[in-house]
């Protein structure tokens, strides 16, 4: 992990939804040059942490610190405002837009009074190029591009206003195996452009194959943190499910590893 | 513009990329949508030239049909965006009346100069755009509701200030709405030099605007028509332009005051949808809200001044209004909102926002002002007129679906 600061650090967050704890007490950290998987069963609290981050919901108590600095995020336009971009599990695009509209939706260019297009479109075309990304023009309406061309369009667009976080809910929740592989590589390229990437995902397969650092959240918890390089199978399902390892080799999750 | 100034060629000029025939296709379809409307248009207008032995585009009637539809075109504009935002306006012929008595008791009662008055029904028709702007913008209420409450509210308010029709409007308020620009060039041939150049100056600023697109799109190396089709149609829009500007010309006044207004509106707002990023957040929040604001695109601002517009709009749509009819009455407007809404959805908008265009609206304003006339002409009864304008606002709309339907099943 690059440098002692961590570009995002959460401390102590909690939130509740009436009687629901949806997080307790949740610690995070992102740095740099680098992909946290934040992993857990359904409610386990991932998407509620990543609305934070994001700015769509500020937690009930607990900090976040932005290279070390306090920081609230009140709001979506505050999260990019600190270089953090997000991608929605459900996808968080028009369809009745272009493919540029959708990229530079909310941070358009001017010039005087109008759009500058022209502009908007050579960045586009940068953007996708730099993601290997395979859209047959940028001034297709997003109606006409299959799911996993969408979901490239919508991690293009984490790029758009050089952020430094990106928080990727879920991008490959219903694509295809070839979409996925493909989603994969974009989220590779996002590290290697040098940002941090929070990567939310039930798949352990995609986990494993591009996280450096694995945290597991059961019941809105804490529950470990792994060297995605060194860790088992056996040892992250554990976390996620709370069965003991050797409980997860022999039991009925045995199966689950073998997909 | 200094749009394009900054950029280079990525590619050599030349190594155009073969663009799929996929792609071709879509960008056909796209326009397909506006060609049609266009050609419903002219359809009509000459099957009611056959239907009435002429007199349809006889030069008056055509100058009239622009001072009586004028009206319907400048609320189209401010309705377009409502219905693209995913919203609807019901208020806007109770607006009419309200703020046309405004505007003539301004001026017949408190001796304000016209011009004052017509100022002042503007802000009017703003601060009523703003006041249900407020309610469906930061309280949530659905528009529908919003609108449906204006629209009582304020053809009451119209019947408090106009109790009775307030008439003696100053002439220069009425020659908005009734007269014509001055023809100070004089005449060639009984034509109106004043309207010829007009017309002239349309046809010249339509083609170098199109032509500045078509080389900023080789410039970027997106997708261009075939030059013949390009051709083809720019000659197609300067032949109907310069037959509408001979056929003016010939009319009694030459060109209508309002026919200008409208032009200028039609330009202004055209601008404002297409190419601002106002425009562009218009769009965003008709075709997915809750991907807008997490974008930050600030939703409830732009409803917000969306309502205001067409305030504004409905404010000189007032104005066209009360000096057609010299007076302000409280039954004024009635039904407007109904003929925008109708123009809006004959003009291609979807019901479901997130679609539709400034032109098309204009269009949709002008094939139910042609039906109007002609059926008039043809001295076809109003109740029948009214039923046939019904089926063809159901069938523009049925016709529009099943396209839809078809291109997505193939």
């Amino acid at each position: 992990m690059s440098g002692d600061v961590p570009l995002l650090s959460m401390r102590g967050i909690t939130k509740r939804f009436q009687a629901v704890e949806a997080l307790v007490d949740v610690d995070l950290d992102v740095h740099a040059h680098e992909i946290v998987a934040l992993v857990g069963d359904n409610g386990a609290g991932k998407s509620t942490l990543a609305k934070m981050i994001s700015g769509v919901m500020a937690p009930d108590t607990g900090l976040i610190e932005i290279d070390g600095e306090q920081v609230t995020i009140p709001s979506a336009t505050a999260a990019r405002a600190l270089g953090i971009a997000t991608v929605f599990q459900d996808l968080a695009l028009c369809e009745n837009l272009d493919v540029t509209s959708n990229l530079f939706l909310g941070r358009e260019l001017r010039s005087g009074p109008a759009r500058d297009d022209g502009r908007m479109e050579l960045i586009a075309r940068q953007v996708l190029r730099d993601l290997n990304s395979r859209i047959p023009s940028v001034r297709s309406p997003l109606s006409t591009l299959s799911k996993g061309q969408r979901q490239s369009v919508a991690i293009a667009r984490t790029l758009i206003g050089s952020p430094r976080l990106v928080v990727l809910d879920e991008p490959t929740a219903s694509l295809s195996v070839g979409h996925t592989a493909e989603v994969l590589v974009h989220i590779e390229r996002l590290r290697d452009l040098g940002l941090g990437v929070l990567l939310i995902s039930h798949n352990m397969n995609d986990v494993r194959a591009v996280a450096d650092r694995i945290v597991v959240l059961r019941h809105g918890r804490n529950n470990g943190e792994f060297d995605a390089a060194t860790v088992s199978h056996e040892v992250i399902l554990a976390a996620i499910t709370g069965a003991t390892a050797s409980e997860v080799e022999s039991g009925p999750l045995s199966t689950l590893l073998r997909r | 513009m200094t749009t394009d100034t900054n950029l280079a060629p990525a590619a050599p000029p030349g190594s155009q990329p073969r663009v799929p025939l996929s792609q071709r296709m879509q960008g056909l379809g796209g326009n397909a949508r506006q060609y049609g409307i266009f050609g419903a248009l002219v359809v009509i207008v000459l099957l009611f030239q056959v239907l009435t032995d002429g007199k349809l585009l006889l030069a008056n009637n055509v100058a009239a049909l622009f001072q009586q539809n004028a009206y319907v075109m400048i609320l189209a504009i401010g309705m377009v965006m409502v219905i693209v935002a995913g919203h609807i306006d019901l208020s806007v012929g109770s607006v009419v009346a309200f703020v046309g008595g405004i505007v003539a008791v301004t001026m017949r009662d408190f001796d304000m100069p016209w011009v004052v008055a017509i100022l002042i029904g503007l802000a009017v028709g703003g601060v009523v755009g703003a006041w249900q702007g407020f309610w469906v913008a930061y309280v949530g209420i659905p528009a529908f509701i919003v609108t449906l409450a204006g629209m009582l509210v304020f053809r009451g308010l119209a019947l408090v200030i106009v109790g009775e029709t307030v008439a003696g409007l100053p002439s220069q308020f009425i020659a908005i709405s009734k007269g014509s620009l001055p023809n100070f060039l004089g005449f060639a041939n009984n034509m109106d030099v004043v309207t010829l150049l007009i017309g002239a100056l349309a046809i010249v600023a339509i083609v170098v605007s199109q032509l500045r697109a078509r080389s900023s799109l080789r410039k970027h190396e997106l997708y261009v028509e075939p030059m013949g089709a390009f051709v083809a149609k720019l000659v197609l829009v300067a032949i109907g332009i310069g037959i509408l500007t001979v056929i003016l010309s010939f009319s009694a006044g030459g060109t209508p005051i309002v026919l200008v207004i409208v032009g200028v509106l039609v330009v202004a707002y055209t601008f404002l949808m297409g190419r601002t990023v106002f425009g562009r957040h218009i769009y965003a929040i008709g075709g997915n809200r809750l991907a807008a604001g997490l974008s930050g695109v600030n939703t409830r601002r732009v409803d917000f001044w969306i309502f205001v517009n067409m305030g504004l709009l409905a404010g000189a749509a007032a104005i066209v209004t009360t000096a057609r009819a010299g007076a302000a009455i409280a039954a004024a407007g009635q039904n407007f909102e109904l003929d925008a809404i109708a123009a809006c959805f004959i003009g291609g908008a979807a019901v479901t926002g997130g679609i539709g265009r400034i032109s098309g609206a204009i269009v949709g304003a002008l094939i139910m002002g042609v039906l109007n006339m002609g059926l008039s002409i043809m001295s076809v009864d109003p109740s029948w007129q009214m039923a046939i304008k019904g089926l063809v606002l159901l069938l523009a709309v049925a016709f529009d679906l099943i396209n839809k339907r078809r291109a997505g099943t193939q």
